[in-house]
């Protein structure tokens, strides 16, 4: 009888509620508003007027100049290194053929250019007409 | 990168092989590409410090595709290589040095003849910093991230041109870049910095010999730390401060007092509410002419080295941010909005060449934030929670707001403090210089402001970090247990002092 009433009265205990609680599971709002706002630690808490017409860019023009996809998207800046792939008319970029005693070296050319290197699996295949490809 | 990218491609031609018929072939028979330019990486990061690496992994384990630039030669950045890292180094082993010649007799350890071998003494720092930025090189491995050693700048918006370290440049475009390149000392005017008499912080954890005198021009946490170093290993150290209180923007002023005593009684002087008005190498001697900061009382102090302790600021030569007309605010620091983002919304910036206070650990938190904000749209980095330690001994930490911050503000507010003195643990330990104190408002009891001197103090400031960033009342730490005996209960009792009553003082 004793041990009954000793048990409920702990089971009263740790149902009792705590003055420190669990404040529930974290949840992420479903839509976030990411426009432009002062950072937290900026001194002067505000943005300066390039942050808030949304673009960095006067125009579209000037947008698709600067854009990118896996490259540049179309680059009209023609000045030294900047300029991008297209940047300058093939004419503009000198002949195709070598000059009069110069010979282009295959492993100059880009990787995909180069002779492609034979395994030893492949020279066995080829000699066995086919037949180590099934030993 | 490419290989990975061309594996795809294998997959798509064995899908049309005819089945039955056994691959020969390896992968890189079918390297057929069109693309000869740089992969695009899904975020390019120009800095290898805590910022820059703590980003490259959490991107690199977010999936994405990350690319790592970094010209020092290890990666770390200040903190790992000249900063935090090699100056605990430092200060545990002069403190322990320290303690075997002044503070072990009375504790019953009688200690015979005492050296110092200070060739060892750097080794032992070397080690540790050489096998932390090794780990780190070992996590970008293991993350996926590509490290490219070399100086990165903006070719334009999405291209990073780079000079390598072993000569040679390349250059990679990112869809994302962040500008992760942290700070530099502020050289002091007129004082030319040759890192052997005139040292900053760099110099100070790598000198030859003890110097005899030392001027400690900033009594920041840096210097008060290096000076704290010096001194216990012999050097006559002065702290010359143009505030009239030391330790830096933040450090609470009853606290910053409290530690001043401290430290003098550990043989260091200060010179506070005094300015440096020039200085001047002479053969092996450094001479600093000093003033009171309102000016009247001329001085000069001759000393072997001078440590210039002024301050860092944003490092962002030769980034070529002109090329993109990212602008810089009148200290030099990126302008950045709420998510990291500059006014070209995919070039980024986190640590210390931005806004915020410049420690390690909150160039880590907002590293993370920002790979959130790309990959998932959110992040989370709170400026009233980010906590600031002393590793002087002893350590003095604080989080949240000090009481001049509050008075400044005109918040009201409530103060409990709890001395190490009365504490068992503390006592003990013959450790017992030192006070917990907290700030809380005075009528709902939620905490502003926690501060620490005290053994140990960088990490009890954990709790109190834990317990503002939850929102926590006094009383809610006041209600927890914590054993017996700690360190710990002198932050228990600070906190029952605030609530109502402490029961030990």
């Amino acid at each position: 009888m004793f041990t009954t009433r000793v048990l409920r009265q702990a089971a009263q205990h740790a149902e009792r509620t705590p003055s420190i609680k669990f404040i529930g599971k974290r949840t992420i709002p479903a839509s976030i508003d990411h426009s432009p706002r002062p950072h937290p630690a900026s001194p002067s808490h505000s943005l300066p007027s390039s942050f808030t017409t949304g673009s960095s860019h006067t125009s579209f023009s000037a947008y698709r100049d600067h854009a990118q996809q896996h490259g540049p998207l179309r680059k009209t800046i023609r000045s030294g290194d900047a300029a991008g792939v297209g940047g300058a008319a093939g004419s503009e970029l000198g002949p195709v053929t070598p000059p009069q005693g110069i010979y282009f070296d295959r492993n100059e050319l880009p990787a995909r250019f180069h002779r492609q290197p034979l395994t030893l699996a492949e020279i066995e295949v080829i000699e066995t007409g086919g037949a180590a490809a099934f030993a | 990168m490419l290989s990975q990218r061309l594996i795809g491609r294998a997959a798509v031609k064995s899908a049309f092989r005819p089945s039955g018929l056994p691959s020969i072939v390896p992968a890189s028979r079918w390297r057929r590409t069109y693309a000869t330019e740089a992969e695009e990486r899904d975020l390019v990061i120009i800095g290898g410090g805590v910022a820059g690496y703590v980003a490259a992994i959490k991107a690199g384990q977010e999936g994405m595709k990350v690319t790592c630039i970094e010209k020092r030669g290890a990666l770390g950045g200040t903190c790992l290589n000249v900063g935090c890292i090699p100056s605990k180094s430092l200060l545990n082993n002069s403190h322990l040095y320290h303690q075997i010649l002044h503070d072990t007799k009375h504790r019953g350890i009688e200690v015979g003849d005492v050296k110092l071998n200070l060739k060892q003494l750097m080794k032992a720092k070397e080690q540790s910093v050489s096998g932390l930025t090794k780990g780190v090189e070992f996590l970008f491995k293991k993350n996926g991230v590509e490290y490219i050693k070399g100086t990165g700048s903006f070719q334009d918006e999405h291209t990073i041109k780079v000079q390598l370290n072993d000569g040679g440049e390349t250059s990679v475009v990112g869809k994302n870049i962040l500008i992760a390149t942290g700070s530099e000392v502020t050289p002091f005017p007129g004082l030319e910095i040759d890192e052997k008499r005139v040292i900053s912080s760099t110099g100070a954890i790598a000198l030859e010999e003890v110097p005899k005198k030392m001027i400690v021009i900033g009594g920041g946490i840096i210097g008060l730390e290096m000076a704290s170093v010096w001194s216990r290993l012999g050097a006559d150290v002065t702290v010359v401060e143009y505030l009239d209180v030391i330790g830096g923007p933040g450090m609470d002023t009853e606290i910053a007092k409290n530690i001043q005593k401290i430290l003098k009684k550990q043989g260091i002087n200060f010179k506070t509410s005094t300015k440096v008005v020039s200085g001047e190498k002479t053969g092996d001697e450094v001479k600093v002419q000093i003033d009171s900061s309102k000016g009247g009382k001329p001085e000069t102090l001759e000393a072997d080295v001078v440590l210039v302790a002024i301050g860092r600021r944003p490092y962002t030569g030769g980034l070529g941010l002109e090329k993109i007309g990212l602008e810089l605010d009148e200290r030099g620091r990126v302008i950045i909005d709420s998510e990291y983002r500059t006014k070209i919304p995919h070039i980024r910036c986190v640590g210390d060449v931005t806004f915020g206070p410049m420690l390690a650990h909150k160039a880590e938190e907002e590293a993370v934030a920002v790979v959130e904000y790309i990959k998932k749209g959110y992040g989370h980095v709170n400026y009233g929670c980010i906590p600031a330690v002393m590793y002087t001994f002893p350590e003095v930490a604080w989080v949240g707001q000090s009481e001049q911050d509050l008075k400044k503000a005109g918040i009201k507010y409530r103060v409990g403090t709890f001395p190490f003195s009365a504490n068992s643990r503390a006592k003990t330990n013959l450790d017992t210089d030192g006070m917990v104190k907290m700030l809380a408002d005075p009528e709902t009891d939620r905490l502003l402001g926690i501060h620490i001197i005290g053994p140990n103090a960088g990490e009890m400031i954990a709790e109190g970090t834990l317990a503002l960033e939850y929102g926590a009342s006094s009383e809610d730490i006041a209600r927890t247990c914590h054993a017996h005996p700690t360190l710990a209960e002198a932050f228990k009792e600070a906190a029952m002092a605030t609530h109502s009553k402490p029961i030990h003082f």
